[in-house]
């Protein structure tokens, strides 16, 4: 298939899946708790402390949840498929650029890769 | 007010944001920033944690139509990533120090110019002898016109596009938004790229740029689950709906109206920010 096409359809695919994902997960959580009284204070003010704690900023937490059906679980990876999107647009392209033969483009396309994985490597 | 109703305004927000952003070509991160803060009073890390959910879907979600008219230069945009790429993770590494005051600042500096841009005639740049650096790098392109056929470009001044992007890479980390108007700066203005070529370009590059720093956010519990996950589907049908309005729409009043409306936003943000109100 033209690399074009392919690149087009990933990303078409990707938002596709990663807006259903979440949406279950939004669905889910307004099952749950869509009735509770909404607390506009807990989002006036941000501090990177409190934050840091919670179990949807690591991906043991967001897969743990995922793997056990919780709302939280099924928002974050939605946004965890959003994100790894257009990253697999990239890795397309690497093969792409690997299989023409154009070496120039494939270093291009792996350094990119490469700032993208070091940076993300921690979570 | 119930935790159903404020998840279903923010769902409506999200929803015109992403039409407005759609329908100026400016993208729904840029809109979201005011109305979460201005509008709902929200932190500014929340509101750049939404806008770059916003980012990555509305570059997905558009750029897949682009990319199969085959108006996106891929090479131009992978070459360029490398320095949008490397700004993004320093512009995160940054954001942590910056207290809401300083990015209301910038924010406000940003959309200021994004509202100046507007302003600019569109060219195509025809007849532009394309440098030797942007010969070696395969950056030459085509690109389909309205009678179906390919009409060549060429380009030059790699070295400042490249510059000019590691900032608009750096700005994207540290608000969350595509930074579109310096991408589109840097191809249009300074590598006299042709104007569809760069903002479908610019518009591609975003996704890729916002995932760079997307996992720090996560990481730092700015992306949580109750604003993400209304933004990212409202935000996209949104600009699913501006997509197709935008066809049959004459959008030049609305984007003066609009232009109007964010150097207001900006001006605002700016004050406020100088007086420390965040």
């Amino acid at each position: 298939m033209d690399i074009q096409l392919l690149i087009s359809r990933t990303l078409r695919w990707g938002v596709t899946a990663a807006s259903l994902v979440a949406f279950v997960g939004g669905a889910l959580y307004l099952a749950q708790h869509g009735s509770e009284p909404f607390d506009l204070a807990q989002y006036r003010q941000f501090s990177y402390a409190a934050a840091h704690s919670a179990d949807y900023t690591t991906l043991p937490g967001i897969l743990q949840g995922f793997s056990r059906f919780t709302a939280v679980g099924w928002i974050q990876t939605g946004v965890l498929v959003l994100i790894l999107t257009p990253i697999l647009r990239v890795l397309l392209s690497f093969f792409d650029f690997l299989k023409e033969r154009d070496w120039l483009y494939a270093v291009i396309t792996a350094l990119v890769l490469a700032v993208i994985v070091s940076n993300s490597l921690s979570l | 007010m119930t935790i159903l109703t404020f998840t279903l305004i923010l769902l409506l927000a999200a929803y015109c944001a992403g039409l407005l952003g759609s329908l100026t070509g400016l993208g729904g991160g840029v809109v979201v920033i005011p109305v979460l803060t201005l509008g709902f009073g929200l932190d500014f890390h929340y509101a750049i944690g939404a806008a770059l959910v916003s980012s990555i879907a509305t570059s997905s979600g558009s750029g897949s139509a682009y990319v199969k008219e085959g108006i996106t230069n891929i090479r131009l945009g992978m070459f360029l990533e490398i320095a949008t790429t490397i700004g993004a993770v320093c512009g995160a590494a940054v954001a942590i120090y910056l207290n809401n005051n300083i990015i209301a600042v910038i924010y406000g500096g940003v959309l200021l110019l994004t509202a100046a841009m507007q302003q600019r005639r569109k060219s195509d740049h025809d007849g532009v002898t394309g440098s030797e650096t942007a010969r070696r790098l395969k950056l030459f392109g085509t690109w389909p016109q309205k009678d179906g056929t390919l009409k060549p470009y060429q380009l030059r001044n790699v070295g400042g596009g490249f510059s000019v992007m590691y900032v608009a890479g750096v700005l994207s980390g540290i608000l969350g938004i595509g930074s579109g108007v310096l991408k589109v700066l840097a191809m249009d203005s300074l590598m006299k790229v042709p104007f569809k070529v760069s903002t479908t370009t610019s518009n591609f590059m975003m996704g890729v740029t916002a995932c760079a720093s997307a996992v720090v956010y996560i990481q730092r519990g700015i992306i949580v689950p109750g604003l993400a996950c209304p933004v990212m589907i409202g935000v996209l049908l949104g600009a699913l709906t501006g997509a197709r309005l935008l066809k049959r729409m004459n959008v030049r009043v609305l984007r003066q109206i609009f232009c109007v409306a964010i150097t207001l936003v900006a001006l605002n943000m700016i004050w406020q920010g100088f007086s420390g109100a965040y």
